[in-house]
């Protein structure tokens, strides 16, 4: 909303600087974004007299003029202009004077000549003969009354205002209009508001007799209010109205358009203005629109309505699109005798809806969408006709057609003085909350508790219910100001706060990932189907499952995402290219499953290392510290995984034959497709599951009372043995005494035929174990047959033999 | 003529069959097909042809040629395929063997993360707890159920990706009350962190996806000046001690009275700079009284009952906090911003 303080002071008297009345309506939920100032942009332009002029020397297109800029000296401009002479008052910008365009001015000179600055055309400082009749004259521009030299252009011209862009919450549409935010304005200043009175215009005859409206569906236009002008002299309008239009951004055509655009920004109602020759019977009709009828607005288009579209129309054919837009058949040209000027109130949803669907949100759409009120279209259409009769531009014929389904009874509620305190926590009297609301013009008696309030028409947002009395809190604490009320802390009983285990656990697991040098991401939750491609996805798998969009960004960001792969992928290629040297990552986030209703939400740990450094071991040495953090034990993985993962690289990950997640190097087809320059490792993990394995108290265990042995052995298996079926076998050897901690901790493969004696195909592995016993410290003869036993079924069950 | 271009037709095809190799597979391609190849040497004998037979021998050579060239490309993507899989068979692991601990440095935590916590452990502290709920969320726990009925004008404050008419992609975690005003017990204090999707195109200010933390307590005599309490003890555990707030009348569908909140300039302590537009003042959030028809929608009773809440954005908290001047820096992953925050 657009509020020229000029403007503003015509209702209001204006008391302090424009930076203190935007600090004033912010505190009142009015937020100035911007204050311009009039002729923005235009600095260090004076009003100076040539009082001599002379040829130049080394030019015959120049001139060399001595100028009076109301200091001691004389300044020289040198000039091109023709059309200035003795005697003259111009505008002359000065060092440093800014121009339209940024364009800065210093002393120069012109071919030999001194110049202190240089002579205006109205271009350069950015005004039209909307501002200064006369100013556009194609050379420099020449001041029509005196004025004292030296005076600044900006008040030379009287452009020294500013105008206020004001932010509008969406519950307040009676401020869409200069009235309605100069009556809060007003408030703010501590001043009265100068409501102007509308002077009312018999005119002659009644329009009733010549024109008339049928409204046949008064659901969606409850209020049809209009008024005839004959005898039309079609005109460009006074100087003063198109200024007012500019101001607000608004582009004059006429004298019967600029009445219904000015009535706009005044009191906030779209109006419409008929041809009334090319309305068949003078006779409106406002009706749903026969599916597939159409209608040429006055933009030319062709729009095609349907049947939940409201339609202005005579009994032949449509003139209109209800609350959008004029019919091109009906519009006001230069040859229009008579004019029937609509005032109406059509159902926001409903135009919101029409708007939407021709592509076409007009001003005056945006304003039926925001909401109008019944009252305020009469007073918008005498305002209109008192115009009119001001400016000339016809004969008013009397009478006013109103069709009206609206509920035009002044709404009265009230609202208790004790439950706006308790909700505001203040101690105000009813009659100081009185006092604030009658402020705004919302008339207000104290009646012991009860506030009676008189809802003003205009305040469509204040209801009769249960919302009563919040309605009237938040205006008396918006008026008595929040910042007079109180901070304080919540009283009553006391609550015992907590955070969630859900939460803690994933505290917990994020600070472990950091821990372990990895970098936290969040990436966007939106994918393209191509990312699945990419990953080598089959179509059976789940992750096919997508959720889709209606309204994506573009098909590259259609779908949300049903892995982490593809997000710590880009991320890891980024910092590859950027050649950051960071290459380990993580993400905690949610991928979704379609699953018809609402979606499956799944939360994933995704794990990411890349960089030469890396490989499939650091990622995890990574996870088996992660696991150590989390109490997880005996985490087992076998071979397997995703169709992204390296097919013999890649590992599912179990506990307690639950699964964890996957591991894996990226497949070479899919790093290619994502463009990355070095190997790249990924887990995934499911976070229930996750959560489900980790221990969060771990219990103490006693001390072994008597010492353990540590064994070691080699054993020359298949190449082809994992390490875990051995360590199965070990831990499953009947050696009747404790085995413990058995870890693999030498791998050798022969190079050659016959190297260290280990057969091709076949390869030594080399383990420890520890040898316990709860009861007594084991004898040698134990520990020799628990070694036998464990031998004895490492060669049973895998052919295992001792390295020699 | 013909027969000689059949033969080596036929030999090249053999001899295709034979190779193993990409480097097998070139020599062959060069000798047919390369300018000494034995293709372009019969083509250079047409010129003894007469006109007619010169057309059709063109013609046959260079179907052989097109032929011969696509089963070479053919082999050669199998070779490579082929090569690859070697490769992989070769790179077999044992994927049971003991992880490698490297020594790297300290990862860091994302500062969404880090804010997120701070305000969380402040709310800890006056007695509130977490809760969380979907972020593919019906439009129904979105908007109706908060004084948002379809048509709503205030909707279009909210650009909002759709799944379908019912499902969307929450704009907010006010859905979170509602469906906590449905199944928790009476009164509460809930904090409830999670990510929330508008169409924003990003820029330095916006993204599209974006982590909001909301504020709610439900209790029966709780007011606009607790709710000043509530957010000052939060904004100064995040922001410093020395870092005021204040509420500011503004609009939201779901909260009456509503109000902006600002804090006083992390840049300029107040005294007014460019960040601040010269106003001392930074909005960081929006929040109010909880709107009554939301508590009567969920089944209680507006007059039993009275609420606030907020919604802050985490994002926008981080960037102020830390001095982050684009937003999407958060969302990028780029390794030198994210070790920052340590």
């Amino acid at each position: 909303m657009k509020l020229p303080l000029k403007w503003l002071k015509e209702y209001v008297d204006f008391n302090v600087t424009p930076a203190e009345f935007a600090e004033r309506m912010l505190l009142r939920g009015f937020e100035v974004a911007e204050i311009i100032p009039e002729m923005d942009g235009i600095d260090g332009v004076y009003v100076c007299e040539i009082t001599a002029i002379e040829p130049h020397p080394n030019a015959d297109k120049l001139r060399v003029c001595t100028v009076d800029a109301g200091g001691e000296e004389s300044l020289q401009i040198v000039t091109n202009a023709t059309n200035v002479k003795v005697g003259d008052q111009v505008p002359v910008a000065l060092d440093n004077a800014t121009l339209t365009g940024g364009l800065v001015i210093h002393p120069t000179k012109m071919r030999g000549v001194a110049s202190a600055g240089m002579f205006c055309g109205n271009e350069e400082i950015g005004i039209t003969d909307v501002e200064y009749p006369g100013c556009e004259n194609g050379g420099v521009m020449v001041f029509a009354e005196r004025h004292p030299n030296g005076q600044r252009i900006q008040e030379a011209l009287d452009l020294d205002d500013c105008i206020f862009d004001i932010e509008l919450t969406p519950n307040r549409p009676d401020c869409q209009s200069i009235i309605g935010i100069c009556r809060e304005a007003a408030a703010a200043l501590g001043q009265t508001f100068r409501e102007p009175e509308i002077k009312e215009v018999k005119g002659y005859g009644d329009c009733r007799d010549v024109a008339s409206v049928t409204v046949e569906n008064p659901y969606l236009c409850p209020r049809y209010t209009a008024r005839v002008v004959t005898d039309l002299n079609i005109e460009p309008s006074p100087l003063w109205m198109q200024r007012k239009l500019r101001q607000v951004g608004l582009r004059p055509i006429n004298n019967i358009v600029d009445i219904t655009n000015l009535v706009l920004v005044e009191y906030g109602h779209p109006m419409h203005a008929f041809d009334l020759a090319c309305v068949a019977d003078n006779h409106i009709v406002v009706r749903n629109a026969k599916e597939g009828e159409i209608v040429y607005t006055l933009d030319g288009k062709e729009r095609v309505m349907s049947a939940d579209m409201l339609l202005i129309a005579d009994p032949t054919k449509g003139v209109g699109v209800a609350g959008v837009m004029g019919g091109l058949n009906s519009e006001i040209t230069e040859n229009t005798k008579a004019t029937l000027f609509e005032s109406a109130v059509f159902r926001p949803e409903n135009i919101r809806s029409t708007a939407r669907r021709l592509h076409h949100v007009t001003d005056s759409a945006a304003r039926f969408i925001k909401g109008v009120e019944p009252v305020n279209a009469a007073l918008a259409l005498d305002r209109a006709i008192e115009l009119v009769e001001e400016l000339h531009a016809g004969r008013v014929m009397g009478g006013m057609i109103d069709v009206c389904a609206a509920d035009l009874k002044e709404k009265q509620v009230a609202a208790s003085v004790s439950h706006i305190n308790e909700i505001l926590n203040t101690d105000l009297t009813a009659e100081r909350m009185a006092e604030l609301l009658s402020s705004i013009n919302i008339p207000t008696e104290p009646v012991g508790d009860a506030l009676r309030i008189r809802v003003p028409h205009f305040r469509t947002d204040i209801e009769d219910g249960i919302e009563t009395d919040w309605d009237i809190a938040e205006e008396v604490g918006r008026l008595y100001g929040y910042t007079n009320i109180a901070p304080t802390l919540m009283r009553g009983d006391t609550f015992r706060g907590r955070i969630g285990l859900a939460f803690k656990d994933e505290d917990v697991i994020k600070d472990a990932m950091a821990a372990l040098g990895c970098l936290e991401l969040y990436n966007y939750n939106f994918i393209s189907p191509k990312e699945l491609e990419d990953l080598m996805i089959e179509e059976d798998d789940e992750r096919r499952r997508t959720v889709r969009l209606m309204n994506p960004f573009g098909e590259d960001q259609s779908l949300m995402r049903t892995e982490l792969a593809g997000g710590l992928l880009r991320a890891a290629c980024l910092n590859l290219n950027r050649k950051t040297g960071f290459g380990r990552f993580f993400e905690v986030g949610n991928v979704h499953f379609d699953n018809g209703d609402l979606p499956e939400e799944r939360k994933l740990l995704g794990i990411i290392h890349t960089g030469a450094e890396e490989s499939f071991f650091t990622l995890k040495g990574t996870l088996e510290a992660l696991f150590e953090k989390l109490g997880i034990e005996r985490v087992r993985f076998e071979k397997g995984g995703s169709p992204y993962l390296h097919p013999t690289q890649k590992a599912i990950m179990t506990v307690g034959g639950e699964k964890l997640g996957e591991i894996g190097a990226v497949h070479p087809k899919v790093q290619r497709a994502f463009g990355l320059s070095a190997p790249a490792y990924i887990a995934e993990l499911d976070f229930a599951a996750l959560r489900r394995s980790m221990v969060r108290l771990r219990k103490y265990k006693p001390l072994p009372k008597y010492p353990a042995v540590q064994r070691d052995i080699a054993l020359i298996v298949d190449d082809g043995m994992e390490a875990q079926q051995v360590i199965d076998v070990i831990e499953a050897a009947k050696a009747r005494v404790l085995v413990e901690n058995v870890r693999v901790f030498d791998v050798y493969r022969p190079k050659l035929p016959g190297d260290k004696g280990i057969p091709m195909g076949k390869k030594s592995m080399a383990f420890t174990f520890q040898l316990r016993a709860d009861d007594h410290t084991l004898t040698d003869d134990e520990i020799g047959q628990a070694v036998n036993a464990i031998l004895k079924s490492l060669k049973f069950r895998l052919n295992a033999e001792l390295r020699a | 003529m013909f027969e000689e271009l059949l033969a080596i037709r036929e030999a090249a095809l053999g001899e295709l069959q034979r190779i193993e190799s990409e480097e097998g597979l070139n020599e062959l391609s060069t000798s047919v097909l390369g300018r000494g190849g034995k293709l372009t040497a019969i083509l250079r004998t047409m010129g003894k042809l007469s006109a007619e037979e010169r057309a059709e021998m063109g013609k046959r050579a260079n179907a052989v040629k097109q032929e011969l060239t696509e089963l070479f490309e053919q082999r050669r993507a199998k070779l490579s395929e082929l090569a690859e899989q070697r490769k992989i068979e070769r790179e077999a692991i044992d994927v049971t063997l003991p992880g490698v601990r490297r020594a790297v440095p300290t990862g860091a935590l994302n500062p969404l993360t880090l804010v997120y916590r701070e305000i969380r452990d402040a709310l800890i502290g006056l007695g509130f707890t977490t809760f969380e709920g979907p972020e593919v969320e019906y439009d129904e726990y979105n908007f109706t159920l908060l004084n948002l009925p379809p048509n709503h004008p205030a909707r279009d404050m909210q650009d909002t990706f759709y799944v379908n008419d019912r499902v969307l992609l929450r704009t907010h975690t006010s859905p979170c009350e509602a469906r906590a005003l449905k199944t928790l017990d009476l009164p509460f204090r809930l904090v409830i962190p999670g990510r929330c999707f508008r169409v924003d195109e990003p820029d330095a200010s916006h993204s599209p996806v974006f982590m909001q933390m909301e504020g709610l307590v439900v209790d029966r005599n709780v007011s606009l000046a607790d709710l000043k309490g509530t957010i000052d003890s939060f904004v100064k555990a995040v922001f410093g001690e020395n870092v005021e707030s204040r509420l500011r009348p503004s609009y939201f569908p779901f909260t009456e009275p509503s109000a902006e909140v600002d804090i006083s300039c992390t840049i300029c302590g107040g005294k007014g700079c460019s960040s601040c537009k010269g106003t001392g003042w930074m909005e960081i959030m929006g929040c109010g009284i909880t709107n009554p028809h939301e508590i009567e929608n969920c089944g209680h009773s507006s007059e039993e009952w009275r609420a606030f809440a907020w919604g802050v954005g985490v994002d926008r908290v981080a960037c102020l906090k830390y001095g982050i001047s684009d937003i999407r820096l958060i969302y990028e992953g780029d390794g030198r911003f994210l070790s920052q925050f340590k």
